[in-house]
């Protein structure tokens, strides 16, 4: 993800200062075919590196400072200092504006040509979609009283973490009502799915981050949507064992590649190695019946009657069973597992716990009567276990902590109860809840 | 009698066409087409922004006296990268003023606005990295 060429782009037209971004090779067609023509300066001066540079040593680096680009052929430090002072070209100092076209409004075919056309043209997950005929959007619209040209929002292949005092490094690409209604028919949704959706798409957070980390998103659903639409949060929540369950995630994916041009491989999608959980995302309802806590939205201070969901960002999640310390013993102290388990994620999301209702009636019991006393345990220093390294933030002050603790404050540990009763199993993952939206409003 | 005859031959050509039809659709099915109707659907892409396109900054004619800030953005390896860099130009170009700087804001796209202060006040040019 190249911040860096948005930066020197603001340093040339708004400081006047001429630039060369540094850019690993890896990420030329990026740069080239998308970045720089978006940001408005196509002939930026960018150096192309022999990718990757991270986690080279000096001795190397110092060799390939002097050899060739592999985009340009050029030695790259000549290129650098030649980007610096070559005089402008007329094409370089070319202003004006492009309205750039996302095609046509519709299409006609047969339906296995629309089918292939849809693949070709990158407009869907590569799994067959439904036609978005007038008139299955037209039933799906009448899943919410807004007018189908009212603009729900905007989307971009990233949103910075900061907020508004960071840079944008992807355009913002608007949607209306109807735009998320034919997403919508092509995912397999019902139309009393809409709210949910629209709520979704209002935040504006893409489904498929570029990062190439390869992230993944979720959805915390709560409140009475959640049997209205008939989403699953007994057995199996988490798998694709219902028809909201399992299409509300590829909607929001197919809105974010069609309606917030996110996830073309080599441009708005760099992850690495890819995750699998973005086919669909991780969509959970909470088991609000069976968990011994309030629900996730109402310690968010949204009421119990309200339905809200929160959007989640991070790694994704996967079986607790595959920690380390999840051992098997006939007396399990499962509230000092969470813990330790917690203590490893990384600081970057902090830590999402999805418990099953036993599990977290055991941690009930073992004297958690809240969430919030339990997740002042999870933030303790853990006795009898080293410190970690101290956080390296620039504001941390003090000695550091005696115990093993999480890298993240309290916000960043969440805890959802869902799933069936059937057996002790649970799931965590390191992932961000940033931010919870209600849904009543798009009905 | 010519009545009856004219009748008999109606009859016998509608049932032609009407066994007939089936055999093309099996004979097209067998070679893997199937006689499809053409529709409409609705395209589901959303509204690109407008791209406005932005002057560049002139050149000067050479780096020699002039002052080119190396700004790390904060990727790993970036500050070795930079270093070398530096390096370099302190051997091969002695008379360009190289300045080393860490962007700050805490994450690549966050703005430093005393850095682009400082930017505007002292640098002639700017090699930023690094894009990952």
């Amino acid at each position: 993800m190249s911040a860096v060429v948005a930066h020197c782009i603001n340093i040339e037209s708004k400081l006047n200062v001429p630039t060369v971004p540094l850019i690993t090779s890896e990420f030329h067609t990026q740069v080239k075919t998308h970045h720089t023509i978006q940001k408005g300066m196509p002939h930026l001066r960018v150096t192309y590196l022999i990718s990757p540079v991270w986690g080279k040593k000096t001795e190397r680096l110092r060799k390939e400072i002097v050899m060739k680009s592999p985009v340009s052929g050029k030695m790259i430090m000549q290129e650098i200092v030649e980007g610096l002072t070559r005089p402008l070209s007329a094409e370089e100092k070319k202003t004006g504006t492009i309205e750039p076209s996302a095609g046509p409004d519709r299409f006609t075919d047969t339906p296995d040509n629309l089918q292939r056309m849809f693949m070709e043209k990158r407009m869907t997950d590569y799994m067959p979609v439904i036609l978005p005929t007038e008139q299955k959007v037209a039933e799906m619209l009448k899943g919410t009283s807004h007018a189908p040209d009212e603009v729900v929002g905007k989307m971009a292949a990233h949103t910075a973490m900061g907020g508004e005092d960071n840079v944008e490094v992807f355009e913002h690409w608007s949607y209306t009502v109807k735009t998320v209604a034919i997403n919508a028919v092509m995912a397999g949704c019902r139309p009393e799915y809409m709210p949910v959706l629209l709520a979704v798409a209002s935040t504006g957070k893409e489904a498929i981050s570029v990062s190439d980390n390869s992230f993944t998103e979720g959805l915390i659903i709560n409140g009475p949507i959640r049997d209205e639409i008939k989403l699953n949060y007994g057995l199996g929540a988490m798998g694709p064992f219902s028809q909201a369950n399992s299409t509300i995630g590829r909607a929001w994916n197919l809105l974010s590649i069609n309606a917030g041009n996110c996830g073309r491989v080599g441009t708005t999608y760099m992850g690495t190695v890819g995750n699998p959980m973005n086919w669909n995302n991780v969509i959970i309802a909470e088991n609000e019946k069976d968990s011994p806590w309030r629900p996730f939205h109402v310690r968010r201070g949204f009421k119990p009657a309200e339905s809200v969901v929160t959007l989640c960002e991070g790694w994704g999640v996967l079986s607790a069973k595959n920690s380390k310390y999840s051992v098997w013993q006939k007396e399990m102290d499962f509230p000092g597992i969470v813990k330790r388990i917690v203590n490893d994620q990384d600081g970057l999301f902090g830590a999402l716990v999805v418990l099953n209702p036993t599990v977290a009636a055991f941690i009930k019991e073992a004297g958690f009567d809240t969430v919030e006393k339990f997740t002042e345990y999870l933030l303790a220093p853990a006795e009898g276990q080293p410190a970690p390294p101290p956080p390296k933030l620039p504001d941390s002050k003090g000695p550091a902590p005696k115990g093993k603790m999480p890298r993240f404050g309290r916000l960043q540990v969440n805890i959802v109860v869902t799933g069936g009763s059937n057996n002790n199993y649970w799931s965590y993952g390191g992932m961000a809840c940033r931010q919870s939206v209600p849904i009543d409003k798009w009905r | 009698m010519k009545w009856h005859i004219h009748a008999a031959l109606i009859v016998a050509l509608c049932l032609g066409l009407f066994c007939s039809l089936p055999a093309q659709n099996n004979q097209a099915q067998a070679q893997g087409r199937t006689m499809q109707e053409k529709i409409t659907v609705l395209s589901p892409m959303g509204k690109p922004p407008v791209i406005v396109l932005k002057p560049m900054a002139p050149r000067p004619a050479s780096l020699e006296g002039k002052t080119v800030y190396l700004v790390n953005d904060g990727y790993l390896g970036t500050d070795l990268l930079l270093g070398e860099m530096e390096s370099w130009f302190k051997a091969n170009m002695p008379k360009v003023n190289v300045v080393y700087r860490v962007k700050g804001g805490g994450g690549f796209t966050a703005e430093d606005p005393k850095l682009w202060a400082e930017i505007k006040e002292k640098a002639d040019a700017v090699v930023m990295g690094m894009g990952h």
